[in-house]
């Protein structure tokens, strides 16, 4: 069987089990033989790729557990041209992630096949956490995020992720010409009247549904009668922190505004670079790895993983890409392991709790240079 | 006796005030002059031989550099040949002497453990009385230092002259208020430091000495680094350098450049190097991490190998250490963290004409001495200030940054005779 029949059958058969239902052990040993595949493979398409691998301290090939295999920090994705396995005509489509002002975004191609196997990795994890059913889907954004384009940024990529769950999608936010989107609320109301007691699925990037949909609606004093929403919210909590909202605060609020249980708002951790994963919260407080994936936290000290309970930076594991080499990503962001195969909810695999981002790595102290000296014309007639 | 606290947390501009006046009165009142100052600081280096200090990086370069055959000769240099005992000196018809410029305020980088006690050490030296701000993760270290020095001038005649303060370095009234009671400073630190301590209201006739973020490289020609026998003794020099104060000193090297050589192979020479980090790394383990740092070193380890143009590498699994291999004129970026960038070019020439002001330090490792010669003057006309040997980049000495260290804190007073 060639490499590429071997990594996809791999791959379909991970995606075809229960995405909690192997223990950390089994799992190790599945994902262990695939990730080798599939580094093998990156490596025979990228030869960029194959020479970093090829310094790696130890090789891939005798490494007896994930950990010991070549991971790559998030950043390299950052590169223009984007690192690639496929050839220039094979990408479908580029997501690029949400750098900040100033920032240098991540950028990912997508061939048919990973593109995929990502909407049926998130469709199989989400699933798990607000079952199978198609719904009326409330998405907390703008129309322009759901247009299928070759580039798409990481909003679009995760309300489009979630478009398999929707019989029918509205977008509740209206672009106005001062660029601040506005609250559609005459469509709110009827969409609310209409669903009323129906399963509904929200989504909406944490900072977006706090400021544009809970605080709009908070102020006009309107709750809406939707029981039985569902509100998948993720992209981080940094402004909301800066604003001093707690988790707590903002679960509670978007729950009053939508009518339903607290239970029902959950928030997921997930990057463009490890696209078709995505770590929700139970309602233990621990996001789940599933079975196609895994999870390494390291000690940023010996880059070692921590054993339970420690903290370091996230490695993400996901078996699915293979239009880039982003199997094996160590990111910017630390978490503490929470479990491995025990967490109350019931989930096998690990658990674990994110704890922050680290701040970008500046140069310090006197051997700080910012900018580089410049000789100065020479300055005459100075009185 | 150790009487006061040496290092004081302030946390009122009275304090501040009230310190600089006692001391404007101490500068105004007492002369001391530089053989005395030195006789303590000679008994301070003895007092900070003590076991428990050598684990303090950059201690040995302190305690070395208050030895009066290190500072007599600066001295002598830098304020004249009477300078020891304070007197005057002939020039011409008329005559010199130095005179302190009065209270100096010291600012010093929180990177370099040693830093606020060097740069206290210029100023004594001048005759001045200092106001330090030691920034808050050094004080620990340096109320250890600075108590040693308390035990070493019993009767207080050093002591008396300086008033160590900790507070935060975002408490700007603390700030301005020290700016405001000094004749001259000493400025050191990095890009964003530096320039908000001069954005700080200073008298006019205040002088600043600005010590501010630099660079450093090494070089070694293809004869030295070809050479198999002798190539330990250098890699472990250069180890000592990228280790020291975790490569982040100005003074630190971040590139190395190595002449391309017809007949040796610079991976059999990245080998040897990478046994000196691995020794070095088992004498010095790093004790903790930023985790930007370990992301950041993670990221230039991959860009390095993934730009793949002839680049190689050698690390460990753990961030401890990073050797980049590549070729190139062009000083890399530095990273810090122990990552040492290692570039064959084809002439040193090449690179030291690309260096720029932002270079402070040159390590050399140069086997034949008119070679050297024309790569250190053209490093001088290139902006570099140092030009050492390799395994000395860190050796603090006068000039710094090109600035003598204590010239610039006196007043150099001249005397006609008015009956001639």
């Amino acid at each position: 069987m060639s490499l590429t029949a071997e990594i996809e059958q791999g791959i379909d058969c991970l995606l075809s089990e229960p995405p909690y239902g192997m223990d950390s052990e089994r799992r190790q040993r599945g994902l262990l033989s695939l990730f080798k595949a599939e580094i093998a493979f990156a490596c025979e398409k990228n030869a960029s790729y194959a020479n970093y691998v090829k310094h790696w301290p130890a090789d891939f090939r005798t490494a007896q557990i994930i950990a010991d295999l070549p991971y790559l920090p998030v950043g390299v994705f950052k590169a223009n041209p984007p690192l690639s396995l496929i050839s220039s005509e094979d990408v479908k489509r580029t997501l690029t992630s949400s750098a900040t002002t100033g920032q240098v975004p991540s950028r990912i191609v997508l061939d048919a096949a990973t593109s995929r196997r990502m909407g049926k990795g998130v469709l199989t994890i989400a699933r798990d956490f607000i079952g199978s059913a198609r719904r009326p889907y409330l998405v907390v954004d703008t129309p322009e995020n759901l247009a299928t384009q070759a580039q798409i940024g990481a909003r679009g990529a995760a309300i489009q992720a979630l478009r398999s769950f929707a019989t029918e999608i509205v977008c509740c936010l209206q672009p106005t010409p001062g660029g601040e989107p506005r609250l559609d609320l005459d469509r709110i109301l009827s969409c609310a009247a209409e669903w009323k007691d129906n399963e509904v699925l929200v989504y909406g990037f944490t900072y977006v549904i706090w400021m544009q949909f809970v605080q709009s609606l908070k102020s006009a004093g309107i709750k809406l009668d939707l029981p039985n929403a569902r509100v998948l919210h993720s992209g981080g909590w940094k402004r909301l922190e800066e604003q001093a909202v707690t988790r707590e605060a903002f679960s509670r609020d978007v729950a009053a505004v939508f009518g339903c249980p607290r239970s029902n708002i959950i928030d997921y951790y997930g990057m463009v670079e490890n696209v078709g994963v995505i770590y929700p919260d139970c309602e233990y407080g621990n996001k789940h790895v599933p079975t196609f994936a895994d999870i390494i936290v390291r000690d940023p000290l010996t880059l070692a993983p921590v054993a339970m309970g420690g903290k370091g930076l996230i490695q993400v594991c996901s078996v699915l890409p293979t239009s880039f080499p982003g199997f094996l990503l160590l990111t910017e962001d630390t978490a503490e392991v929470s479990s491995y195969d025990r967490c109350s909810c019931g989930r096998k695999g690990p658990s674990f709790r994110f704890a922050g981002r680290v701040p970008k790595a500046e140069v310090r102290g006197c051997g700080n240079l910012e900018s580089k000296r410049q000789r100065q014309p020479e300055i005459v007639g100075v009185a | 006796m150790i009487t006061t606290e040496v290092v004081q947390v302030v946390d009122s501009t009275r304090e501040i005030t009230a310190a600089a006046t006692r001391l404007r009165d101490v500068v105004r009142d007492e002369e001391i002059v530089p053989q005395t100052v030195l006789e303590i600081f000679e008994n301070w280096s003895d007092a900070l031989g003590d076991r428990e200090f050598q684990e303090i990086p950059g201690l040995a370069f302190l305690r070395l550099w208050l030895r009066r055959g290190t500072l007599e000769p600066i001295l002598q240099r830098e304020l004249g040949p009477n300078a020891l005992s304070g007197g005057w000196w002939e020039d011409g018809r008329a005559r010199l002497r130095a005179f302190p410029l009065g209270l100096i305020g010291h600012w010093p980088a929180a990177n370099i453990e040693i830093q606020p006690a060097l740069s206290l050490t210029c100023a004594l030296l001048a005759g001045n009385c200092c106001l330090v701000r030691v920034p808050s993760s050094l004080v620990d270290v340096n109320r250890r230092i600075m108590e040693k020095l308390q035990e070493a001038d019993r009767s207080g005649i050093v002591t008396r002259r300086f008033f160590a303060a900790s507070f935060d370095y975002s408490r700007m009234d603390l700030q301005e208020a020290m700016a405001q009671s000094v004749d001259g400073a000493m400025i050191w630190g990095g890009a964003d430091a530096v320039s908000q301590i001069r954005k700080l209201t200073f008298p006019h006739w205040s002088r600043l000495l600005v010590f501010g973020p630099r660079v450093s490289a090494a070089a070694m020609d293809a004869t030295t680094w070809g050479n198999a026998e002798e190539r330990t003794t250098w890699c472990r020099r250069i180890a000592r350098d990228v280790w020291q104060f975790d490569q982040q000193a100005c003074s630190s090297p971040q590139t190395l450049f190595l002449e391309r050589s017809d007949t040796c192979d610079p991976a059999d020479f990245v080998d040897d190097l990478r046994k000196a980090f691995e020794e070095e790394n088992v004498a010095h383990p790093r004790q903790e991490i930023a985790p930007s740092l370990t992301s950041a070193i993670s990221l230039v380890r991959a860009s390095w190998l993934l730009t793949n143009n002839g680049t190689s590498a050698v690390f460990p699994q753990a961030p401890d250490w990073t050797i980049l291999l590549g070729k190139g004129a062009t000083m890399s970026n530095p990273t810090q963290g122990r990552t040492l960038t290692v570039l064959v070019v084809d002439d040193l020439l090449e690179a030291i004409s690309k260096f720029d002001g932002t270079l402070q330090t040159l390590g050399l490792g140069i086997s034949d001495p008119e070679r050297e010669e024309i790569l250190t003057r053209a490093a001088g006309r290139n902006g570099v200030d140092r030009i050492v040997k390799l395994g000395r980049m860190h050796v603090f000495s006068s000039p710094w940054d090109g600035t003598e260290l204590i010239r610039p804190l006196v007043r150099m007073v001249r005397h006609v005779q008015s009956q001639e």
